[in-house]
């Protein structure tokens, strides 16, 4: 193979979506990339989704923000960030030098504030897309977009309206259903869907009667939350017309095999970046051994495949 | 459109962790310090060529996922084979899922390690440098004592003191006796090292405090304190030492999901220019700060 034929039977299309593998990294657990560089061959990841960017600094919740629990871990982070101008000023130059897909995730209190970070962002050369986190569950005081299907689609269809961006849209699994809002998100245009945010939970310390983390309720991720994950993305895959982007609980190549199965086009690696840093740029070495024992000649041929 | 290398570009932030890496380790023994409490060699030539004193690491085991995240620990010390840097230990105390795994860590047990992480305590330039250290927070002392008194170098060979300290002072305090670990380490020329125990069982009976206030009072007052210990015990000290208007470092221990600048999870508030505070990361701005910057 060559390696323009290795190259290109990676390359992931999502709708306007281009990526030179499949293989992202979430949101909040990549820090600005360059707490990462000590570890991770960023040139070979398929895309870098920093941390949440708001309109305005947000100081975060109280400490302690993470707790461990059985094979996950429990987070009230809160959208500590320094707003979209400060992120501009200090952190984009260097993500846009890395020599992968940038894609910028935003989060906003309404409607206008979504749309006014994506008209700052279309501004700037050379991002790949726009990832809407519209399903944080540590942020009180804004509206959870993630949870009706009307929401999703109003703030879906205003941000795809504001810019020419790429659009990708993160939902919650904290619904009875998640196909409603990935139904909504598709038609309102959305590039592909990122499944799923994290699973809202609490730890307790019941001898003082208190929850554990700062924030109180937090979001649970890592590898204790794969099958929940999974299980979306089988059904939203099977439901909708939407690519899919899977996320949650991915730490080896054959969790990345089984997201593609189950029908995500891509996925992202999350929490496993906390404690396996060089982690990400390994799995996609690990993808092409893959299709190499699969003989398949693109990934693609392997997504969806998943028989129910 | 805004062309982003034409931004003005603002490389404030800290972040990058430029000496870095991550490395699978070996564990070559495991002893008993005290009570409930143990030192563990680990073999990663690697971290052990680069990490400095106060400067910390996370460990993991390489398999499995529960216990999941690495846990950050302090550099004890380094040691060598062949005259070259090979390996490093560090002391725990059994307080959980991962440290009762590590007690019972055989030798040969791979592990994940990656360091070295943080900005450690900086070269002593002073007369009198007193540490003072609580629980098991004495461990990063060793390697600055062994490097202040010019018998060990650590990290890439950078690190050179121009003038050791003329007098260097450990005082530390546990529980009770049962609890002190590895004093018989701290034996060297040069270092005087005091002890302070709740229960009185050895030592000054009282908190480690105690030491610096009686030390003050004798007029050996020290120009510098290096801290490490649990929170309510640096807490006090730091504020003995801005009382007294003597420079404090403290090295914290805050829970930490990666240990290099991504979760956001361990951070500390932090004083502003303006007046202010922010919640800053330990890992990359810390663990060692500067008593006066903090809020605590």
């Amino acid at each position: 193979m060559t390696e323009n034929g290795t190259k290109s039977r990676l390359k992931a299309k999502l709708r306007r979506l281009e990526f030179k593998n499949p293989i992202l990294v979430a949101s909040g657990t990549f820090g600005y990339a360059k707490e990462m560089s000590a570890f991770v061959d960023f040139n070979k990841l398929g895309g870098i989704i920093p941390k949440t960017i708001t309109p305005l600094p947000r100081t975060g919740n109280d400490p302690p923000r993470t707790i461990e629990t059985s094979s996950g871990l429990l987070n009230s982070i809160g959208l500590d960030n320094d707003g979209i101008d400060e992120f501009l000023k200090k952190h984009i130059e260097y993500l846009l030098s890395l020599g992968t897909s940038i894609i910028v995730n935003i989060a906003g209190k309404n409607i206008d504030e979504y749309c006014s970070l994506a008209e700052k962002l279309n501004q700037v050369e050379g991002i790949a897309g726009l990832e809407l986190n519209v399903s944080c569950p540590n942020v009180s005081g804004g509206v959870d977009f993630g949870t009706n299907p009307e929401s999703t689609a109003k703030v879906v269809s205003k941000v795809v309206n504001s810019c020419d961006l790429p659009i990708i849209t993160k939902l919650t699994p904290n619904v009875t259903s998640v196909i409603p809002q990935a139904q909504a998100a598709a038609d309102a245009g959305t590039d592909a869907v990122s499944l799923v945010n994290t699973f809202q939970g609490i730890v307790i310390d019941w001898k003082k009667r208190k929850p554990v983390l700062g924030g109180k309720f937090g979001g649970l991720s890592g590898p204790a939350i794969k099958p929940l994950a999974l299980r979306i993305v089988t059904q939203v895959s099977k439901a909708v017309d939407v690519p899919i982007i899977g996320v949650g609980g991915i730490s080896t190549i054959d969790d990345v095999m089984e997201y593609l199965v189950a029908g995500a086009s891509a996925v992202q690696i999350g929490t496993a970046n906390f404690y396996n840093p060089g982690v990400a740029s390994n799995l996609v070495d690990q993808l092409e051994q893959i299709l190499d024992e699969e003989n398949c000649s693109h990934y693609s041929e392997l997504v969806g495949t998943l028989q129910l | 459109m805004i062309n982003p290398s034409q931004c003005n570009h603002d490389d404030s932030m800290p972040g990058a962790n430029p000496f870095a890496m991550q490395e699978e380790g070996t564990v070559v023994e495991i002893s008993t310090m005290a009570e409930n409490t143990y030192r563990l060699r680990v073999k990663a030539p690697g971290i052990a060529g680069k990490i400095t004193p106060g400067q910390f690491f996370m460990i993991r085991p390489s398999e499995g996922y529960d216990p999941l995240l690495g846990r950050p620990l302090a550099l004890f010390d380094v040691y060598e084979e062949d005259g070259r840097k090979v390996g490093f230990d560090f002391g725990i105390v059994v307080v959980g899922k991962l440290t009762s795994l590590m007690a019972n860590w055989a030798a040969g047990t791979k592990v994940e390690l990656w360091g070295p992480l943080g900005n450690g305590f900086p070269l002593p330039e002073c007369k009198h440098l007193m540490m003072i250290a609580g629980g098991i927070g004495q461990t990063p002392f060793l390697a600055v004592s062994r490097e202040a008194l010019g018998l060990c170098s650590y990290g890439n060979g950078e690190r050179n003191l121009k003038t050791k300290p003329e007098k260097m002072t450990l005082c530390y305090g546990a529980r009770n006796k049962k609890y002190l670990a590895g004093l018989d380490l701290f034996k060297m020329d040069g270092l005087d090292v005091e002890v302070a125990t709740d229960d009185g069982s050895e030592g000054h009976h009282g908190f480690v405090t105690g030491l610096l206030e009686k030390s003050i009072i004798k007029g050996n007052k020290p120009d510098v304190v290096y801290c490490c210990g649990p929170e309510p015990m640096m807490k006090a000290v730091a504020k003995i030492c801005l009382d007294e208007n003597i420079p404090c470092l403290l090295s914290l221990e805050t829970t930490m999901a990666c240990g290099f600048g991504a979760c956001f999870s361990c951070v500390t508030k932090v004083k502003e220019d303006d007046g202010g505070w922010d919640y800053r990361r330990t890992c990359v701005e810390g663990p060692v700060f500067e008593a006066e910057k903090l809020i605590l």
